[in-house]
């Protein structure tokens, strides 16, 4: 005899119709509102903190009303603080010109010839795990106050990550591209041109937005050791605790950060212009 | 044409022992046998990428042909200038190569799509853009390394028949990796079984089908057979 069927518990599912896309208003809510009710909840932490300070060191943190009457509404210090930042910018630019060249050349270098490889790889780590500020005096003593050796520290600062990516990127080229360039009998300066550094590009743009962000506060804190010749932002911020003027310290800060952000995103943006269209981390 | 040719990897994994196998100019050969057993060896050591340790290889290395497991794209490069690729390595005039880049991505009916970059074709159409690199060439020799493995079964047949109407045009001699059998007996004139490693051949079938082929005959009673043939083949070589 054949046994009756098992007992079912059968479950409706319910139809999900497509829900409407979300307009233009919506969506910029959803994306913008999240960090401003951070931004707002940050400040109020920071109000907080402020009325929780003794009177005679309430200075520490100024309110955002002196820092728009001493700082950010007086023409004079707006200069001084654009000044101020195309310094600093300079020095972390003319930094990374001496950092990506020679950090791409470097990686180019450890790809082609393994043993060049094991020579500089163990020093390329050593030199990172160097805190850099400590030998900023011994630079001082070898090359003198003027902007060379600011541009050095910044160099430093941002070299490692250039040579590590580059040379993971060539690494990584897929092995039948390789074969199909040897198929065709091609030379390794071909292949490194046309498989080599486009198939890194993404692997060495992530290395670049790390240097980028990097090399300002490399300025800045080469800065800090050199009171001489003109004046960055952190110049600004030792003199501001000098003079006492702790409403434009904050602003230097606060340029500071505009600043490195900004050298980040224009490489991020420089990235996906190249990228998105073809590398799987590019938009959809 | 290769003769007793033995590969012995560095790590001392015997890879292939005294294959000997000629290929006459115009006939497609399918080599066919167990997973490991050396087949892309034996395609690589003929096309240069691999370095055999003892026997003869000849091969006219400047007309060869080579398709591998996956399509090889460049992944930056939009179509149109992957299907130049090899031109532009070989030094052809730039108007030549667009020229014959246009035709050959016509002639595998990729036409309306050279400005899309590889990421947004399929498996079969970036397999097709990677045969019209290849043919963009003209070769005289064709090595396949199981180009077709990764599709699926309809895309596959599908781009078996554009395989043979090529091979009608085109008239190149084929060297075809596969693990399919009924793809190895319908695309070629000579199927060789090889033996699980350390590969050697065991068993060479002629295929005896007019040509072109065409896809009637995968539902005939002579192909049927004749894969059935190939696989009790297989099936020894793979005890053996």
């Amino acid at each position: 005899m054949a046994k009756s069927p098992r007992k079912l518990a059968v479950e409706r599912y319910l139809a999900k119709p497509l829900a409407a896309r979300p307009g233009l208003s919506q969506r910029l809510a959803a994306a913008l509102l999240p960090p401003l009710l951070m931004g707002v909840l940050v400040v109020i932490a920071y109000i907080w903190t402020r009325s929780g300070l003794e009177t005679h060191r309430q200075f520490l943190m100024p309110t955002l009303e002196g820092l728009w009457t001493r700082a950010f509404s007086k023409p004079e210090v707006l200069g001084q603080l654009f000044n101020a930042a195309v310094t600093t910018l300079s020095i972390a630019l003319a930094g990374l010109a001496i950092s990506i060249p020679i950090g791409m050349l470097l990686g180019v270098v450890m790809f082609r010839f393994r043993v060049m490889e094991r020579a500089i790889f163990p020093y390329l780590v050593a030199l990172q795990s160097i805190p850099i500020p400590a030998i900023i005096p011994l630079l001082q003593s070898a090359l003198g106050f003027g902007f060379l050796p600011k541009v050095l520290i910044v160099a430093l600062f941002t070299f490692f990550s250039i040579p590590t990516t580059l040379l993971l990127g060539l690494k990584s080229v897929d092995r039948s591209i390789i074969d199909l360039f040897r198929l065709q009998k091609a030379g390794w300066p071909t292949m490194l041109i046309k498989a080599g550094f486009p198939s890194a590009a993404p692997t060495l743009f992530a290395g670049l937005r790390i240097s980028a962000g990097l090399a300002v506060i490399g300025a800045i804190v080469s800065e800090l050791f050199f009171l001489s010749g003109p004046g960055g932002l952190g110049q600004m911020l030792i003199n501001a605790k000098i003079d006492f003027k702790y409403e434009q310290m904050y602003a230097a800060l606060l340029v500071s950060s505009v600043l490195s952000i900004s050298v980040y995103l224009l490489f991020s943006w420089l990235g996906n212009r190249l990228f998105s269209e073809w590398h799987e981390s590019g938009g959809r | 044409m290769v003769d007793a040719v033995s590969m012995v990897f560095p790590d001392g994994t015997k890879a292939l022992d005294k294959v000997t196998l000629a290929i006459k100019p115009g006939e497609f050969v399918s080599l066919i046998g167990p997973s490991g057993c050396g087949k892309s060896t034996l395609l690589r050591i003929a096309a240069g990428l691999e370095s055999h340790t003892s026997g003869d290889v000849w091969v006219d290395r400047d007309s060869l042909g080579y398709t591998f497991q996956d399509a090889t794209l460049l992944p930056w490069r939009k179509v149109l200038a992957n299907v130049e690729l090899l031109m532009e390595l070989r030094g052809f005039d730039p108007a030549e190569r667009r020229r014959i880049a246009l035709e050959q991505i016509e002639l595998v009916g990729l036409s309306g799509f050279e400005n899309h970059y590889p990421r947004r074709l399929s498996g079969g159409m970036k397999m097709r853009a990677s045969l019209a690199r290849s043919l963009a060439l003209n070769p005289a020799v064709f090595l396949f390394d199981e180009p077709f493995g990764a599709l699926d079964e309809i895309t596959r047949e599908r781009l078996n028949d554009e395989l043979i109407a090529l091979y009608t045009v085109q008239k190149f001699t084929g060297l075809f990796v596969t693990h399919s059998i009924p793809e190895a007996v319908y695309l070629s004139t000579k199927v060789v079984v090889m033996s699980k490693r350390p590969g050697r051949i065991v068993a060479s079938f002629d295929i005896a089908f007019p040509e072109p082929r065409s896809p009637e005959l995968r539902y005939s009673s002579g192909f049927a057979e004749m894969c059935g043939e190939i696989s009790l083949a297989l099936r020894n070589a793979m005890e053996g």
